[in-house]
């Protein structure tokens, strides 16, 4: 062994402890989120819904909004990954797995967030035994069901045979659970793989109407179809909801890949990030575009109603969150960080701007779910005001760090990382 | 306890038969006769049936001839409505008040409400107090957003809240464009002596004491037309109570009725009917 291979492996075990390390204090620092939120969440599922700041002026907030933001970012992460195993784009492989999986859990915290504000949790599952044609949210819990199934199984496929090969390891947890999540099947063959591939097109070409039209477009057409909420009330709306999705998915994949890579100490692919940023800014473009027409057809329309709600939005007292989260830091300034020469060679420059239109996307998602109920549908109500307390925030850091760690899990357990993304790194 | 009432009730029973006995009819006739009338009104027969069978010996013992007792009349039964009369309105809020009284509703929950609208400046202004109960759309969109169906359209015109059912989702409340609908967020007239001591008769359903984690807390709660009184044969609480005489409540399916007659006058017109909603409330102009 020549010398600067053992100095080699001396720095991989020692970059190896330290990622150890950092991984327990991280999921540490997520159990005490858990905790704190559990208590929040306790407290409300004891009182009720009348510890939060819901009334019955503005009887949807946050949890809503952390709602319809997740599902975004699930239908978002899915549409992405289809880009990979359906369309062929096999320079984004690398993150195709974790989009799959960040999909899933996705799911798993909109629906807890959803579940957080029915005021009788106890009779949730009242949602899948009763059926009402009419109803787009009757609609959504079941299309939420088989989306998340079609998930798990395009997620099987798509780390079967690494399962397969972890489990001949015969090492360790993670081999072991390898073991049982393989399912028995035990075939490496390229024909094998190749088959995989093919199953993950085939549910992936199905999943594709499922999770545009079914998914994220029917919970956008919720919030379309209640005629009462004039701002909602437009054909345009689920299409912004499908965009905005794609915007936040491709957002968060871009961050979560960077801060794992990172972490663990290992390189970061900078041509694949740039190409990922330049598509998140052209979903970001095209979602500006879209609400401009909607903002402006309703202003020239002069529709008392909707102006109303646009007047809310645009210099009520919660408009620090329109032009300061949703436009500056979700669109202007990752604009400029992605178009910059100064920054765009930057991959912390790169994942920056991807926080922040994450964060941005918050924005649009409370922006969408609380103004126009601050106009009141009558004359001579007062009007509402809405800002979650600290119930609501609480608990809501409780839910995202429960699925953060769930992530976590899933990251350091299952074969997520294709492996030959240790062998052409970059930067 | 019921028990105690029932050994009540049979000591005063008498024996029909020895009734029956002690009249020159026959006793097995008027027995069978019972009988078969308790499985009719149990809806067990049709009253054809009934009619059938004893017409002949009913003839022969009695000397009369059995008839057909229920109306023959369109069955489609009444559909519910009221009329409001701003001119008559003098904006107390009397309804208000007797329909929280009749309805035990909780802070917060407000199934009628008054709304005061002033227009013009003065001195040429004009004002108008609208009252604003549920307006038991004929296409209430309340009811189609419901996922689980715990909001419907029942026949007699009543949009009918099950809170058995409902899970609390409030995407009705969104979706109502007349804001008639509330939350109970499970919350107290503590300064009332016994408020919690029982719950409104909603639907005619006892529900007993109000307690954390039973319905209707945590539900989505509405105006019902006061059903419960409506099965007594008396009008809703605001109906009776207005103190202008602007309220009227009927069958809007019987052309006859006052309501109907009111609703078709010129000066009636609906809230909001761009929406498509078919309300069953009118206000007269
Ligand atoms: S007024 Fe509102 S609550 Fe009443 S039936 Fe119409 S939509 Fe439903
Ligand atoms: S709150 Fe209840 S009645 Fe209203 S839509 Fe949800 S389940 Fe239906």
């Amino acid at each position: 062994m020549s010398q600067s291979a053992i100095l080699q492996q001396q720095h991989n075990e020692e970059s190896e402890t330290i990622t150890a390390k950092r991984f327990k204090r991280w999921m540490t620092a997520l159990v005490i989120s858990m905790i704190a939120g559990g208590g929040a969440i306790l407290y409300r599922a004891i009182e009720g819904l009348a510890v939060t700041n819901l009334s019955a002026f503005v009887p949807w907030g946050a949890w809503v909004a952390f709602y319809i933001f997740f599902v975004g970012l699930s239908a978002g992460a899915f549409l992405l990954s289809t880009l990979i195993f359906v369309f062929g784009m096999e320079q984004y492989e690398r993150v195709g797995r974790f989009a799959l999986f960040t999909a899933l859990i996705c799911m798993v915290v909109a629906l807890t967030f959803i579940l957080l504000d029915l005021g009788r949790m106890d009779r949730s599952f009242n949602a899948m035994t009763f059926w009402n044609v009419m109803s787009i949210l009757s609609w959504e819990v079941r299309f939420y069901l088989i989306y998340m199934v079609l998930l798990a199984t395009e997620l099987w496929f798509a780390m079967r045979i690494d399962l397969v090969k972890l489990a001949k390891e015969k090492l360790g947890f993670k081999s072991k659970l390898a073991n049982v999540i393989r399912l028995g099947s035990d075939d490496t063959s390229d024909l094998s793989a190749k088959k995989d591939h093919r199953w993950m097109k085939i549910l992936g070409i199905i999943g594709i109407p499922i999770a545009i039209i079914g998914v994220h477009g029917g919970t956008g057409t919720l919030f379309a179809a209640v005629a009462a909420q004039p701002y909602w009330n437009t054909p345009l709306f689920p299409i912004i909801f499908v965009v905005s999705a794609l915007v936040s998915g491709t957002a968060l994949l871009i961050a979560m890949y960077v801060i794992q890579r990172k972490v663990r100490g290992k390189t970061v692919d900078l041509t694949m990030i740039k190409g990922l940023a330049t598509l998140m800014i052209f979903f970001l473009v095209i979602d500006l575009t879209l609400e401009f027409y909607e903002f402006l057809v309703a202003g020239l329309s002069l529709k008392p109603e909707k102006m109303a709600v646009l007047d809310v939005m645009f210099t009520g007292p919660m408009s620090w969150s329109f032009w300061g989260v949703q436009l500056f830091l979700g669109a202007v300034v990752p604009i400029y960080l992605v178009f910059s020469k100064r920054t765009n060679q930057s991959v912390k420059a790169l994942t920056v701007a991807a926080i922040l239109v994450v964060i941005g996307i918050i924005g649009v998602r409370f922006n969408i779910v609380v103004p126009t109920q601050i106009v009141q549908s009558m004359k001579g109500l007062p009007q509402g005001f809405y800002f979650p307390n600290w119930v609501e925030w609480l608990s809501s850091i409780g839910v995202v760090a429960m699925g953060l760690f769930l992530y976590s899990l899933g990251a350091k357990f299952l074969p997520l990382e294709t492996e030959e993304g240790d062998v052409n790194s970059h930067e | 306890m019921s028990s105690k009432y029932d050994v009540l009730i049979n000591k005063g029973l008498v024996n029909g038969a020895d009734i029956l006995k002690s009249s020159k009819y026959d006793t097995k006739l008027g027995l069978n006769m019972a009988a078969d009338a308790r499985r009719l009104s149990d809806g067990l027969i049709s009253e054809q049936a009934f009619v059938e069978k004893y017409q002949e010996s009913v003839g022969k013992e009695f000397k009369q001839k059995l008839a057909l007792q229920a109306t023959t009349d369109d069955q489609s039964g009444v559909k519910w409505g009221m009329v409001i009369d701003l001119r008559k309105c003098v904006g107390c809020e009397t309804c208000t008040v007797s329909c929280k009284a009749e309805n035990r509703t909780p802070p917060g929950v407000s199934y009628n409400q008054v709304f005061v609208e002033e227009e013009g400046t003065f001195p040429n202004v004009s004002r108008t107090n609208i009252a604003r109960p549920c307006m038991h759309c004929d296409k209430p969109p309340c009811a189609s957003v419901c996922p689980v169906r715990a909001t419907y359209k029942a026949d007699n015109g009543i949009v009918v809240q099950d809170s058995d059912r409902c899970i609390g989702c409030r995407y009705c409340m969104v979706a109502c464009p007349y804001g008639a609908r509330t939350f109970d967020f499970g919350e107290n007239y503590d300064e009332m002596t016994g408020y919690q001591e029982a719950t409104s008769p909603e639907h005619g359903m006892d529900r007993g004491k109000r307690e954390d984690g039973k319905s209707p807390i945590g539900t989505v709660r509405k105006c019902n037309f006061c059903f419960h009184r409506l099965e007594r044969g008396e009008e809703p609480a605001c109906v009776e109570t207005c103190i202008g005489d602007a309220r009227f409540f009927g069958d809007l399916n019987n052309p006859d009725s006052v309501v109907s007659k009111m609703a078709n006058s010129s000066r009636a017109f609906r809230l909001k009917e761009e929406y498509g909603t078919e309300p069953r409330v009118y206000y007269l102009r």
